[in-house]
């Protein structure tokens, strides 16, 4: 399963390399080799906004609109001269100028179940699924990702925060649970916080934990199946303990987890919330070049009382994660080729309905992006009038895909292949958004 | 000439009568007859070559002859069309063969008058104006709707005809229509062009509107009965074609030729692509699967066998197979066709592990398995199932699965209720009520929700919809969800089905007892309103009459008499799925609680002969399983041969499955000899045992243990992670019961037994099963090693077994 590349060390002897047996310059050499083709973006943090948030009361107001419409908040300027946000959002506001908001992407999917996996696996469910659904018909991008870009030093490759629960369509499918993702169920934000099960336990030091191991690899005997259209479930296991001691072992996860050493005012500025604290863990992560994290801030779907809701929960607590995170890696030199992306599964209804909500809108949505050689203070396409559908520059869910993976240096149309041979395309269509390149 | 004579029995289907034996090959038109009225009308005809026992379609590839264009035309795909009346002979060659057929034109150059119900919508249904994406959307699209797929024709007419000030249709030039305009293009749609303006679509809808868009015409008293497709099954071979012939009937006994009608899909993809007028072809990959054709709600499928392999070489025929179990028979039957041969039968301790686990839900002690193993008794393997049906942790491992299903969560249920509603379901269990009794107790549960368990379901579902979505989907097997707004997309259901589903539910009245409780009984006034015609609804069962109540009834009582109906056509058919797949590790329906025409079971002659013997012995389900494992099936192993280890869905090998969360906890518990405490219950309480869910234990929510929000038996997770794998190694849960001092390791370190003891012992006690050499040098180089003593090797060589696959999965 590895790759093999022009002189014949696979990325997994590289591994295998750093761990035992090759001198320095073969070293060397495998790594330049190893230092991917060139990529604007190293990393990318995947903020994602389960429910799908209003586009109205975030980052696309339409304060001519009729009240109906444009609902009870107001615009405030942002620090680019002529965009407009709504009023919740002040700090992101004055880090305009360091983002690039999308204001036109649509798509025709109008449940959770469909539209979350549109809008993470880059491809609409082939038949309509129910709302409530978890369904998985595609690769998810954390898990494209990681196979194409491997895993090093012991850590995981995607890092999914589980919070409140794993994404619905953020799996592997096809590509087998090797490239699942790597769950992260605790929150960040308790006192007590720590990567759980990664440090040996109680007695065991390392050279027993070695060498028992080493006794398990030895009589774990049940004969594999490896033809991959058997789908033997048995397949994953092994990798799963192959990716467990690289994480056990690596001093770097170790470290990249550690969100205690934080300073208590860094800390602060991403607030003290489960979103805020996934966001610097993020951070943290992608700082030791863990390539793709997914952190969920949950609970958009604001059918009834959204003013309420956003007004005293959601838009604080994401306004000031969202504007410290990007703070944060731009202080840092990060931002350069780390990608951040926020967004929903759909944007929500023009109109104002009778429980002072706003129903599913997948017909018009925003999305946040920023970093990785995103323009600094742009906006692309509009909505018209009511914030019903693009007016200017309609784009689609896979444009929105293929900008993702040509980021991540991954062709967006390459062909993938499913457990039975079948050629799939990993993006069917699109263009990567060439404002966004 | 053909060999093979092929007569049109009208409502009845095709049937043949071969005239001649013996042909070596034989080509042949179907069908042989066929009348076409109307100049609308066509034929699709299909053209085979017989050869052997081999039928290949030749269609696309024939030479077609009309023997009178000026009668009938024939195009290169066998599709005839009238010209004027008259009886034409047409001719299909294929290299030297000839085959005919006759067709008969009547009113062949004039079409016959429009109807709206039986023309119009299911041309807007075939353009794909009514779905689900455009104006079938439950909002429409652009000010225009829809029904669903076409399904009420009244609101349909007048969206089309009446709606907008009638400005979709323009009679004075009907050309001009906004209809036509933007369905052919000419003005701006959101939907794309859907025909031109020469297409047969656009001609009938023009004449439609020229003829003053009639919403009645002379065939309304005429329905559509059914739909038949031709052929019904085949097998193929890889990078194949197959075309059918999908016909409509009608109550008048009339058909006509709606392939071109009819939209396509295939349950399995992988296997075949078929394209919009019911032709598909095969990929390199063998196996089965169906080709579903939809006609106005009605579904037929052509179901297409592709053998996986060459005919298998003498060595790999099973004829030591006994088809003496009806299971088996049908299995081999079915692996005949595809050309597989079944794994090995696996060895005893094995399959002692496999039914402890799947029977009782826990791992066989080392005792069990020296006594298994030395047991001589042919019959030992039937006989080790019926001793497990007796013991008491059957019915603690099977309450888990249901009170799964049945939302047992004590959150939302509170404590009590939910321990008394758990301990209802352990007595189910453990006096093996069958299960029609049991459908029967929980949908007319009514009293006390302390005294009478069964009342519970009432509150983990108390609106009418949520009774009617989950009564649906835990028994009859059945997705009725969608159904609540609109047409079932894939089915015949509908929201006269939901609805009259849901009207059983409305006329019960609960009331705060003490503490918790509550009280539940027939009462009230309230009714069930169909939410498109605001009418009251009358309590109706799937494909049943709207039932005639007298005052103060329990309606409940209609609804669990047809559930529990030996006719019943869908409870028993959704029970055995679910115990098929839980001991065969997948459903012969999947996913299991989504039964559907479109949804085929992978072998639907055995999942009748399963659902006809659980009824006849009294929806026994301990029959079931005896049944079940009994087989010679069930004993496979799950090591492939080369033949059939693409093989996922025939069950020509066992399919391994990760032990579930609950089972997976007490099963390491048991290994080290140590116990578990949950908060709030009796130490030693095992994990199948817990009544609350929502015990926090970070082991069961690692391993998949379901919240119980949903009735989808799809919410446990089944897959193996990497933090489960963490969790095995690492835990101090895990850790801590290996080196507990009381603990089994510990027990084995102080005692006298010499390594080799040790190691077998926690073989036995992990693995159910003897180490044999190689594993037994292994772990004796732990004992022997300087680094370890006595302890640390027991510990070592434990927590070693309890991170193998061989432990995690059952195989």
């Amino acid at each position: 399963m590895t790759e093999r590349y022009c002189d014949g060390v696979s990325r997994r002897n590289f591994v295998q390399a750093g761990l035992g047996g090759l001198g320095l310059s073969q070293l060397l050499r495998a790594q330049a080799l190893s230092a991917e083709t060139k990529r604007p973006a190293k990393r990318c943090i995947f903020i994602w906004m389960d429910g799908g948030p209003s586009h109205h009361e975030t980052f696309d107001p339409k304060p001519d609109a009729q009240a109906e419409i444009r609902g009870i908040f107001d615009t405030i300027p942002t620090n680019v001269s002529g965009v407009q946000f709504s009023e919740h959002v002040p700090k992101i506001a004055q880090i305009m100028d360091r983002l690039t908001i999308v204001r036109s992407i649509s798509h025709h999917d109008p449940g959770h179940g469909g539209g979350n996996h549109y809008l993470t696996t880059g491809t609409s469910t082939p038949t309509p699924v129910a709302c409530g659904a978890k369904v998985s018909f595609h690769p998810s991008f954390g898990s494209v990702i990681a196979k194409e870009l491997g895993v090093k030093d012991g850590l995981p490759t995607y890092v999914q925060f589980a919070l409140p629960g794993p994404l619905r369509s953020g799996g592997p499918n096809f590509l087998g649970s090797k490239y699942a993702p790597f769950y992260v169920s605790n929150n960040p934000n308790n006192p007590d916080f720590k990567m759980a099960d990664v440090t040996l336990p109680r007695g065991v030091n390392d050279r027993r934990a070695r060498s028992r191991e080493s006794l398990r690899r030895e009589i774990d005997n049940l004969e594999r199946i490896t033809d991959a259209a058997a789908a033997d479930p048995v397949n994953g296991l092994d990798n799963f303990y192959q990716q467990a001691v690289g994480l056990i072992t690596s001093p770097a996860a170790k470290r990249a987890f550690d969100i205690n050493s934080e300073p208590a005012k860094v800390r602060d500025a991403y607030g003290r919330t489960m979103v805020g604290q996934q966001c610097l863990l993020a951070r943290r992560l992608v700082e030791a070049n863990i390539p793709f994290v997914i952190v969920q801030h949950a609970g958009w779907d604001h059918h009834g009382n959204i003013f309420t809701y956003l007004k005293n929960r959601y838009l604080p607590i994401f306004d000031m994660a969202f504007s410290a995170l990007i703070r944060d890696l731009d202080d840092r030199g990060l931002l350069e080729d780390t990608l951040v992306l926020a967004l929903g599964e759909f944007g929500r209804t023009p109109k104002i309905n009778k429980n002072v909500g706003r129903d599913h809108w997948p017909g018009a949505m925003s999305v946040i992006a920023a970093g990785a050689g995103v323009p600094r203070g742009q906006i692309i396409g509009a909505t018209d009038k009511k914030g019903a559908a693009p007016s200017q520059r309609r784009l689609t869910v896979e444009d929105f895909a293929s900008t993702l993976y040509a980021k991540m240096g991954i062709n967006p149309h390459k062909i993938l292949h499913d457990t039975l041979g079948r050629p799939i395309p990993l993006v069917q269509g699109g263009d990567a958004i060439r404002e966004l390149m | 000439m053909s060999g093979v004579r092929w007569i049109l029995l009208v409502g009845m289907g095709l049937t043949f009568t071969p005239n001649s034996a013996g042909h070596a090959s034989d080509l042949r038109i179907e069908p042989a007859q066929a009348t076409l009225a109307g100049s609308d009308a066509r034929q699709q005809l299909i053209v085979t070559l017989s050869s052997g026992n081999r039928e290949t379609d030749v269609t696309q590839t024939a030479k077609f002859v009309s023997s009178d264009s000026g009668i009938a035309t024939i195009d290169v795909h066998g599709v005839v069309r009238p010209v004027a009346d008259g009886v034409v002979t047409i001719t299909a060659t294929n290299g030297q063969a000839n085959a005919t057929a006759q067709v008969v034109v009547r009113q062949g150059n004039q079409p016959l008058p429009i109807s709206f119900r039986h023309d119009i919508i299911p041309l807007l249904t075939k353009t794909g104006c009514n779905s689900g994406n455009c104006h079938g959307k439950q909002a429409g699209r652009n000010g225009f709707k829809l029904s669903l797929f076409g399904f009420d024709h009244a609101f349909d007419y007048d969206a089309i005809v009446r709606e907008a000030r009638g400005r979709r249709l323009f009679r004075a030039s009907p050309d001009r229509s906004l209809l036509l305009a933007k369905a052919a293009g000419q003005l701006p749609h959101g939907g794309g062009r859907r025909f031109d303006k020469g297409d047969p679509q656009y001609q009938l809808l023009l004449r439609w509107i020229d003829a003053g868009s009639p919403f009645e015409s002379e065939r309304d008293d005429v329905s559509l009965t059914g739909i038949q497709v031709v052929p019904a099954s085949r097998v193929l071979s890889t990078h194949s074609r197959q075309q059918v012939i999908v016909t409509a009937l009608f109550s008048d006994g009339s058909t006509s030729d709606v392939t071109h009608l009819s939209s396509y899909t295939t349950n399995n993809e992988a296997l075949a692509q078929v394209d919009g007028n019911g032709l598909f072809a095969t990929t390199n990959l063998g196996g089965e699967f169906a080709v579903m054709a939809n006609y106005m709600g009605h579904v037929e499928t052509c179901r297409v066998t592709i053998p996986m392999n060459a005919p298998l070489p003498k060595e790999a025929r099973q004829s030591a197979w006994d088809t003496s179990h009806y299971i088996d028979r049908l299995l081999a039957e079915k692996w005949e066709k595809l050309n597989l041969a079944p794994s090995a039968r696996c060895d005893d301790a094995t399959f002692l592990r496999r039914a402890t686990l799947d029977c009782i839900g826990r791992l066989p002690t080392p005792r069990e398995v020296k006594d298994f193993l030395a047991n001589p008794s042919p019959k030992k393997r039937t006989q080790l199932v019926e001793a497990l049906l007796t013991r008491d942790e059957y019915a603690d491992f099977w309450t888990v699965k249901w009170a799964d299903l049945l939302r047992l969560n004590a959150e939302q249920l509170g404590a009590k209720n939910a321990y008394v509603f758990d301990a209802w379901l352990r007595e189910v269990f453990r006096k093996n009520l069958p299960y029609d009794q049991f459908v029967r107790q929980l949908l007319t549960a009514q009293g006390d929700s302390f005294e009478n368990g069964a009342t519970n379901f009432y509150k983990a579902f108390a609106k009418p919809k949520d009774l009617t979505i989950a009564s649906s989907q835990i028994f009859l097997g059945i997705r009725l969800e969608c159904a609540q707004c609109h047409h079932h997309p894939y089915e015949k259901w509908g929201q006269d089905d939901f609805y009259g589903l849901a009207a059983f539910f409305p006329r019960l009245t609960r009331k705060r007892g003490t503490g918790g409780a509550e009280l539940l009984f027939v009462g009230g006034k309230a009714d069930v309103k169909h939410p498109r015609t605001g009418l009251i609804v009358a309590p109706r069962t799937l494909e049943g009459a709207p039932i005639e109540l007298l005052p103060g009834e329990d309606r409940r009582k209609y609804l669990a008499d047809w559930m529990t109906d030996p006719k019943n056509r869908f409870v028993a058919r959704a029970l055995v799925n679910r115990v098929w797949a839980d001991f065969m590790g997948r459903g012969l329906v999947e996913p299991i609680d989504d039964m559907r025409a479109t949804n085929p079971a992978t072998s639907e002659e055995l999942l009748a002969a399963l659902a006809a013997d659980f009824v006849k012995n009294g929806f026994d389900i301990k029959h079931l399983i005896r049944t079940i494992t009994s087989s010679n099936a069930y004993g496979l192993s799950s090591i492939p041969n080369r033949w059939n280890v693409r093989d996922t869905y025939n069950y020509s090998r066992a399919y391994r499955k990760r032990i579930p969360a609950e089972v997976l906890l007490d099963a390491v518990s048991d290994v080290t000899g140590s116990t578990e405490e949950f908060a709030g219950m009796p130490p030693g309480t095992r994990a199948v045992q817990l009544w609350n869910n929502r015990l926090p234990s970070t082991f069961l929510d690692v391993f998949g243990r379901p919240e119980r929000k949903t009735v989808c038996e799809c919410e446990r997770s089944d897959e193996s992670s990497l933090g489960q794998v963490l969790h095995l190694m690492n835990a101090p849960l895990v850790n801590e019961k290996i080196q507990s001092p009381v603990g089994r390791a510990a027990q084995l370190a102080r005692s006298k037994a010499a390594p080799d003891e040790i190691i077998t012992e926690l073989y036995l006690s992990a693995l159910g099963r003897f180490p044999n050499d190689r594993e037994m040098n292994s772990a004796r180089k732990t004992f022997a090693s300087p680094d370890s003593n006595r302890r640390t090797a027991t510990e070592d060589v434990l927590w070693a077994l309890l991170n193998t696959a061989e432990f995690v999965f059952n195989h």
